[in-house]
């Protein structure tokens, strides 16, 4: 063995078995970090349409004005996430029924929540959607990466036993590839881990003000029947 | 929301994120390969664990002896048989020169000879049988002499043959006491070494112990390998360490290995022995 030993060539000299412990850990380290970044994207949109809407939403402008705002940036093909679409989905359930001349104002209530839960957990389900990924890559790759490690300790073990004299330098290489199958594990699960559990504070956060939100516009509607 | 952040969201971000996922695992990669290339330089050093060693050495002044006498042989029979191939090449042109010369005298001679019968036939026709006789008489002379040189020629030559016998008959004897010398060489190493891995295992090394120290003890032994006697030549100026010594002797002995070596091995080389301890890798 040269001087120096480095990270590629322990995986280069890998048994098969360790090596498909290397490709599956470097798979899923893959796979985690664009999931991080695609739901860092998606939370913090969320996130940041949640305070725009807020602001608009309780700047006094008239709701029939901020639904139809909200048609303009459908028909212009820009995404509407998140609380706007509570708050379309209740609008449009509220003024179909009211047109529809139904008198009885609790039908109508309930009939706008409802469509405010669909669409609620509808966004929910849009924000949730891989982070249970995140969760089982950062849970399971140090296992994956400890399997690789005790197949290849028995693969160093193995080895030395076909030779005469046991020395540092035949068990060496073997224990070092082996431990790097452990680093890896532990490479692929830290950021998952920590993304899992950052992703879901803020998801608990957002999901919050969305139910606070859909709570207080049916207030609003609720007045707005029993005013007129 | 602005229009930027939507484009960068196309497809809810999955391209963006598969680039930005990729270009951070191809950062990892070329961060170890630079770490690599750089922390080349400081090669990892293999840390030697805490090994008590019982060094013995082999003071054998004997056979070292011997073999310094052996080498000191081999020179100088390499040197005389230069020295004689030479002489004898001299030798060898001497010979022919001379023989060229008589024979070159003899033919002036006859030449000279055959004018003067000629010139002086008839004046010396009855000196002729004289002359003539006396010829005979001076070839006979000569014919015997160069017979005589003839014989010493090839006594000379016979008398080489057998010194080149004798020499090669010589080198070859001492090839083979080289041999056996080697063979003898090879039985004491794995004595040696048979007696230093018993006298490892068996030696504790006291607290006191430290790197440098160095005792030195005789011990005689019997052929069977049993123990006669232990001497302490050189202390280590620890009176622990020198009893820890001596007793890894007591409680290695009997070195029964040595029962199997050659009387004659063994008298030279194991009837009395030097041991030397020195504790080596202490951490003190």
């Amino acid at each position: 063995m040269d001087a120096g030993i480095s990270p590629i060539d322990l995986f280069l000299n890998a048994s098969p078995s360790v090596k498909m412990v290397f490709l599956i850990l470097g798979f899923l380290s893959v796979v985690s970090w664009v999931i991080i970044v695609q739901r860092w994207l998606v939370l913090s949109s969320a996130r940041k349409g949640v305070t725009s809407f807020e602001n608009r939403f309780w700047s006094g402008m008239d709701l029939s004005q901020l639904y139809k705002e909200g048609s303009v940036m459908q028909k212009e093909n820009l995404q509407i996430v998140g609380m706007e679409n509570i708050f379309r989905a209740g609008f449009k359930e509220f003024m179909r029924l009211r047109q529809q001349g139904m008198a009885d104002g609790e039908a109508i209530m309930e009939g706008a929540q409802r469509a405010m839960r669909v669409a609620y957990s509808r966004e929910e389900e849009k924000l949730e959607k891989h982070l249970p990924f995140l969760a089982t890559v950062g849970s399971v790759s140090p296992y994956i990466g400890l399997f690789g490690t005790v197949i290849g300790i028995m693969n160093a073990f193995l080895g030395l036993a076909s030779q005469a004299q046991a020395t540092l330098q035949v068990v060496a290489p073997g224990i070092a590839e082996a431990l790097f199958a452990t680093a890896i594990g532990l490479f692929a699960a830290i950021p998952a881990v920590v993304a899992y559990n950052r992703y879901s504070s803020t998801l608990d956060g957002v999901t919050s003000s969305y139910i606070t939100f859909s709570d207080e516009f049916s207030s609003i509607l609720h007045r707005q029947i029993h005013s007129t | 929301m602005n229009k930027a952040f939507n484009t960068m969201v196309v497809f809810n971000g999955y391209p963006l994120s598969v680039v930005v996922a990729i270009v951070i695992h191809l950062l990892i990669l070329g961060l170890l390969f630079y770490l690599q290339s750089t922390s080349n330089a400081e090669t990892l050093e293999l840390v030697q664990p805490t090994i008590v060693k019982a060094l013995l050495i082999d003071e054998n002044p004997q056979l070292a002896e011997r073999r310094r006498l052996e080498r000191a042989e081999m020179q100088r029979i390499s040197e005389q048989r230069r020295r004689q191939e030479q002489e004898e090449a001299e030798r060898r042109a001497e010979a022919e020169r001379q023989r060229a010369e008589e024979e070159r005298q003899r033919q002036e001679a006859e030449r000279e000879q055959t004018a003067l019968v000629e010139r002086e036939r008839q004046r010396q026709l009855e000196l002729e049988r004289e002359e003539r006789q006396r010829q005979e008489q001076e070839d006979e002379r000569r014919r015997q002499e160069e017979i005589t040189a003839e014989q010493r020629r090839s006594e000379e030559q016979r008398r080489q043959q057998q010194e080149q016998d004798r020499l090669a008959q010589q080198a070859a004897a001492e090839a083979e006491a080289a041999e056996a010398a080697r063979n003898e060489f090879e039985l004491v190493q794995s004595a040696t070494g048979l007696i230093q891995q018993l006298l490892q295992e068996s030696w504790s090394r006291p607290p006191s112990a430290r790197n440098g120290m160095r005792a030195v003890l005789q011990i005689s032994m019997l052929p069977t390998g049993e123990l006669i006697d232990v001497r302490i030549t050189q202390s280590s100026g620890d009176a622990a360490f020198d009893r820890s010594a001596e007793r890894a002797v007591y409680s290695a002995e009997p070195f029964s290995e040595l029962q199997s070596l050659p009387i004659r091995v063994f008298n030279e080389n194991f009837r009395s022995l030097t041991l030397t301890f020195e504790p080596q890798d202490l951490l003190n």
